[in-house]
């Protein structure tokens, strides 16, 4: 291959040993990038060399080299920069770390002897690492969860972490404001804003298991963890109680462990919230049984989780990466649309010219694979049962007159009747959910609390008089009967 | 010569006595297709490789094809199917890689097959195999002009062993294409299997080998060796299956009747009887010949006759090696040679006289409904036994690790752990050791020096290692025939699965190959449960219009005998019979006649990928899936619409009109209940 044959704008970039290209994207723009020589990563997912990996939907990434590489970049995103200042070494070390807590639980639970010589550590030996990344807004805590990851299932020991978001202002796997936890097998890619975390199984073949993950999804409905901290602690503890069922099953998973990403607010916010924020921690603490807080660049954050929880697990603060970007809020509302936009068509980036679509790869895999076709449908109203969970607008308690109690608990699920004028239906984002035990003897007042996703859906129409409403859902499998479990956000199909 | 014209695709003619009769001598050469390139295709738009360099990188690497490596073969694969533009390329660089050490010089024709090591043609040959079953189009096209003299002259030169493996390959090409039919084309086809085997023999260097033919023979016969071989063929791939899968009953049922078949033809049968089993093993191993062109395809006299005997049965080798086995199943079988061919396998197996006795019956069956029908017969009889239980999509079957893998597996990871656990590091120090060099980078990419060239997955360069990285390839195989069989289709988003499937998510050594089976094959179950019902309903919806002046007769169903159901159509104003189709010039009902070729069919796709399991016939997995019948959807209209382009739907919202409850309901029901429902 020589050079004219390169595509147009095409540049050409040697990084040093341990020194990273970061980029971001503006919208609707796309990027490729492909590895020449040496060895890359972009957050912990190694580049084959010789392909072009697209990215689009705002991506911000960083392709990091630790011996050195060249690559080529076309065309020039608007903002770009190599940096010889990353905090891969300390997440490297945090890598081995947490690698030799999993091989001493998995000795252990299989019964063998750990190795002559072996010092023992501060730390239980036996215990696999269970991690909770805690952190300020925009210091890269997704982005430390998914190194970490990418990290152990590339180890080529079998690992399959179970790695779980709890920020609802990060749909994961699902669509904003789902709490979610999957098992991770095969590296992350990151091409996509809205795909943080890899994509969800769809019915297109995928050669990469992380393009096709089973996540165990709850529905929190809104974006804010403090709007309903009560509702948020219950989806956690269900989340991990699910999560020692699984690590039950086989010891590997066991030892394989779990890394917990959370939401800014668990660690940040105004004074008033301190008990909330606490309560949440304390939440993911007890369920996911953390031996380990990662406390992602926040001193003051870190000293007061030592303060806390020193006695009885280790807290370590790292560094944050300098790569990260200020998001604002508009940032974040697009991201959300864009997930959502995802949860139904899938992803499709055009690659930029010159590029021949046949050399192209997103996340490994082809490019048309990730293109999805949802299906709109007409329903009665009835033929959905669709509940909220506590009051549209809540006000906090704080607010309520001296001695007042909730009308409506925050916990109670209330029926929503859709043929009224004012159910504020039309384009909310309703969360389906697995049908209730079909046991009666077994069924309880708030069960629908504990019920996990199945799939979303969106209203796109609402016909009072004829009683119908039109329905985008991701596949063609009816609904009907379904119970539906409605939010705060809202979606426009454009 | 024969009635297959060597112009049957165009080609200058160099039919029957170009190749067929060479002579014995060195330096002997092909005009054919290398001394004059084919007209350069096309530049297409976007040309990153030029054709230059491509020629050069491909036949560089096929330069390291120097032993049976899958993983090289799967690569170059790949890469063929990546750049089919190039299709021509590819062909001159495997044609000219194969005569590159199929023409040594200096060397006299006796000499040569001891000469020239086997093993380097074998697997350019593999390779092309690959190639032209997996990317069908274009490269067995682009193939077929030069595969007929580079078969026949690579046939020629090498040892018995390789010879027989090539015999398995060829035996694998009559139905490797994606429609079942001759991978390169029958007349391609024809004239390799009679330069094999064929009439020409006496002047083929063959003849030093084997000059025992027992049977003499006029011309249009069929030797008993040629018979013997492919018998060998499939029994060889049965008793793999077996091995594979204990339990498979209708294997042990076909072993049974090929043994019997065997003992048979070791004994000494009449040409007719052997031109007749012939057929039948045919008819056993590819579909029947429903919609096959040319008529002098199939029946068996025309096939040529032969003056010596090919590789007899006592030479025939031990199954293939591991190329071949592990090529769709990622199970190890440790296959050793079945002792192929004892003669007295067949009596100590059943008495003779009873094999006798059901052979006969299978003949007399034969004879009284004529050859193609009676084998069908047959095979619907059998398939009657089968349980309906059909896997619509082959599933990776599970890893059973061999004592020694296991023993591999336990040793790599010690070997990790003890790396790991000597390391320093301790989640308590990671806070005061951040700018303290990592050997993270030695764990994540030096010690697994191996890497798949498709998504990066890294394996350690072990035998091990070595094993994984081919079963990921795998993988990547199946994905990439699977993609190219949806393609068009269009995806969706799948649902989420339940809490019960979640917490028990089975995970195997390389999770990513056995990934949900539980979730998937119950989805599966499904889909195919709803397709069936789709496809009852369409098949119920059809109807053939009586001609006029019939409507007063009763027509009978030639397969279930039950009278077809007279209705007037009141949009057409006319009279129809229900559920019907008219197949040459009988009416059937529409879903007996669907069930039987279903079922035909059925037979010879499992029995197919049976014989898939362990021979050389695993690149053609293709086939088993190719064969199922194209998804038709309910449509309630009895008129016969034309689909719609299903490619038109990717990405596009698809418009469901008013789900009225009673569609809803009857989407709804599980398809289990609605399956029992509608069988009452």
């Amino acid at each position: 291959m020589s050079t004219q044959n390169l595509p147009p704008d095409t540049q050409v970039l040697v990084l040093k040993p341990e020194s990273e290209y970061r980029f971001e994207l503006d919208p609707d723009t796309a990027l490729a990038i492909k590895l020449v020589r040496g060895k890359a990563e972009i957050f912990g997912a190694e580049l084959v060399p010789g392909k072009y990996y697209l990215f689009g939907v705002e991506c911000k990434a960083a392709v990091f080299t630790w011996k050195g590489c060249t690559i080529e970049i076309s065309p020039e995103p608007s903002t770009e920069y190599d940096s010889e200042d990353t905090p891969m070494r300390a997440y490297g070390n945090l890598h081995i770390a947490l690698e030799k807590m999993r091989v001493r639980s998995l000795l252990s639970l299989s019964g063998s002897s750990l190795a002559p010589g072996e010092s023992q550590s501060t730390t239980k030996p036996s215990d696999p690492p269970r991690v909770l990344v805690i952190g300020p807004a925009n210091s890269g805590k997704t982005t430390l969860c998914k190194i970490l990851v990418n990290y152990c299932v590339r180890a080529g020991q079998g690992w399959s972490p179970i790695l779980v978001n709890v920020d609802p202002n990060d749909g994961g796997w699902a669509v904003p404001g789902a709490l979610s936890a999957a098992a991770v097998h095969d590296p992350i890619h990151t091409y996509s804003a809205a795909t943080s975390l890899g994509s969800a199984a769809t019915t297109a073949p995928m050669s990469l298991a992380s393009n096709t993950l089973f996540p165990l999804v709850y529905w929190y409905g809104h974006a804010d963890s403090k709007r309903n901290p009560k509702l948020m602690e219950r989806l956690i503890r269900n989340i991990g109680e699910n999560l020692e069922e699984r690590f039950d099953q086989k010891p590997e998973n066991k030892a394989s462990g779990c890394i917990v990403d959370t939401p800014a607010l668990f660690s940040s916010g105004p004074a008033a919230t301190a008990e909330a924020r606490q309560r949440l921690i304390r939440a993911c603490v007890d369920a996911f049984r953390i031996n380990t807080i990662l406390v992602v660049g926040q001193e003051k954050l870190s000293a007061e989780m030592k303060k806390i929880y020193s006695k009885q697990l280790t807290v370590i603060k790292v560094p944050k990466s300098g790569g990260v970007v200020d998001l604002d809020n508009t940032f974040r509302e697009r991201v959300h649309s864009h997930q959502i936009h995802t949860y139904m068509y899938g992803t499709n980036i055009r690659p930029p010219p010159g590029i021949p679509s046949n050399l192209v790869f997103v996340a490994g895999e082809p490019n048309s694979d990730f293109i999805l076709s949802p299906a709109s449908t007409t329903v009665n109203i009835g033929d959905l049962s669709i509940f909220r969970i506590g009051t549209e607008a809540m006000a906090p308690v704080s607010a309520l007159p001296i001695g007042a109690k909730r009308v409506v608990s925050e916990m109670q699920p209330i029926p929503v009747d859709a043929s009224l004028s004012g159910s504020g239906l039309l384009n909310r984002v309703l969360a389906i959910m697995a049908p209730f035990n079909p046991d009666e003897n077994e069924r309880y007042d708030e069960e629908v609390l504990d019920l996990t996703v199945r799939g979303f859906v969106v209203v796109t129409g609402l016909d009072l008089k004829a009683k119908r409403m039109t329905i985008l859902k991701p596949n063609r499998d009816s609904i009907a009967g379904k119970t539906a479990v409605v939010g705060t956000f809202e979606w426009l199909d454009e | 010569m024969s009635l297959y014209s060597q112009n049957y695709y165009g080609q200058p003619s160099y039919g029957g006595p170009t190749y067929a009769a060479p002579a014995p001598q060195p330096g002997y050469q092909y005009q054919y297709p290398q001394q004059s390139p084919p007209p350069q295709s096309h530049s297409p738009p976007h040309v990153f490789i030029d054709p230059a360099s491509f020629r050069r990188d491909y036949s560089s690497r096929l330069d390291q094809l120097q032993f049976n490596s899958r993983p090289i073969i799967q690569s170059l694969s790949f890469y063929a199917q990546e750049y089919s533009r190039y299709a021509d390329i590819v062909a001159q660089c495997l044609d000219s890689h194969i005569r590159k050490y199929a023409k040594p010089e200096g060397i006299t024709w006796d000499s040569c097959g001891f000469c020239v090591p086997p093993w380097m043609k074998l697997p350019a040959f593999y390779l092309l195999d690959a190639i032209s079953k997996n990317v069908y189009d274009p490269y067995a096209r682009v193939f077929a002009p030069f595969v007929i003299p580079l078969f026949l002259e690579t046939y020629r030169l090498v040892d018995d062993n390789t010879r027989s493996k090539m015999d398995e390959m060829l035996l694998t090409w009559r139905t490797g294409a994606p429609n079942g039919k001759e991978l390169f084309g029958l007349a391609p086809q024809m004239a390799i299997e009679r330069g094999i085997w064929g009439d020409q023999a006496a002047s083929t260097p063959l003849l030093y080998l084997s000059a025992r033919s027992d049977l003499p023979q006029g011309p249009n016969q069929i030797t008993k060796a040629q018979v013997m071989s492919e018998l060998n063929f499939a029994l060889q791939a049965k008793e793999r299956a077996i091995q594979v899968n204990p339990n498979d009953m209708t294997s042990k049922h076909h072993l049974q009747v090929l043994f019997q078949l065997r003992g048979l033809v070791e004994a000494g049968v009449s040409q007719d009887e052997l031109g007749q089993i012939l057929s039948q093993l045919r008819g056993l191993v590819r579909p029947p010949p429903a919609q096959a062109p040319p008529a002098p395809q199939a029946p068996q006299t025309q096939w040529p006759a032969t003056q010596f005997a090919p590789p007899a049965p006592t030479t025939y080798p031990p199954p293939p090696a591991s190329y071949p086995n592990s090529y769709s199943t990622p199970v190890s079988v440790k296959s050793e040679p079945i002792a192929p061919s004892v003669p007295a396998s067949a009596e100590t197996t059943i008495p003779t006289n009873q094999a006798h006795l059901h052979i006969s019956s299978i003949l007399s069956s034969l004879m009284k409904s004529g050859l193609v029908s009676g084998s069908a017969v047959e095979v619907l009889k059998e398939s009657k036994e089968e349980p309906m239980e059909q896997e619509p999509e082959e599933e990776p079957k599970p890893i059973t690790p061999s004592a020694e893998d296991l023993n591999a597996i336990k040793n790599a990871q010690a070997d990790y752990r003890k790396r790991i656990l000597a390391e320093r590091m301790e989640t308590s120090l990671v806070e005061n050791s951040i700018d303290d060099p990592t050997s993270v980078s030695d764990f994540l990419y030096d010690y697994l020096s191996l890497q798949c060239q498709q998504c990066g997955i890294r394996y350690p360069d072990t035998t091990l290692g070595k094993k994984r990285l081919e079963d990921h390839l795998d993988l990547h195989f199946r994905q990439n025939r699977k993609l190219s069989q949806n393609l068009g289709r269009g995806h969706d988003r799948s649902w989420f699965i339940s809490v019960e499937d979640w917490v028990h998510e089975p995970l195997g050594d390389t999770p990513s190959k056995v990934r949900m089976p539980r979730v998937k094959s119950a989805r599966v179950k499904a889909a195919a449960l709803v397709e069936k019902m789709e496809r009852a309903i369409d098949l119920e919806s059809r109807y053939v219009t009586i001609p006029p002046g019939d409507e007063a007769k009763l027509v009978a169903c030639p397969i279930c005998k039950e009278t077809l159901q007279i209705e007037f159509l009141e949009d057409e104003e006319e009279w129809i019979w229900r559920n019907a189709v008219k197949k040459d010039d009988r009416v059937y009902h529409a879903t007996c006649h669907a069930e039987a070729t279903a079922s035909t069919s059925n037979l010879v796709t499992r029995l197919k990928s049976e014989l898939g399991t362990g021979s050389r016939a695993s690149t053609p997995e293709a086939n088993s899936s190719r064969s199922t019948p194209p998804l038709v959807r309910a449509r309630r209209s009895p008129s016969r619409s034309p689909s719609s382009s299903p490619s038109k739907l990717v990405g596009v919202k698809r418009k469901v009109e008013h789900e009225d409850p009673s569609s809803i309901a009857a989407d709804h029901t599980p398809p289990l209940k609605k399956l029992a429902l509608s069988q009452l």
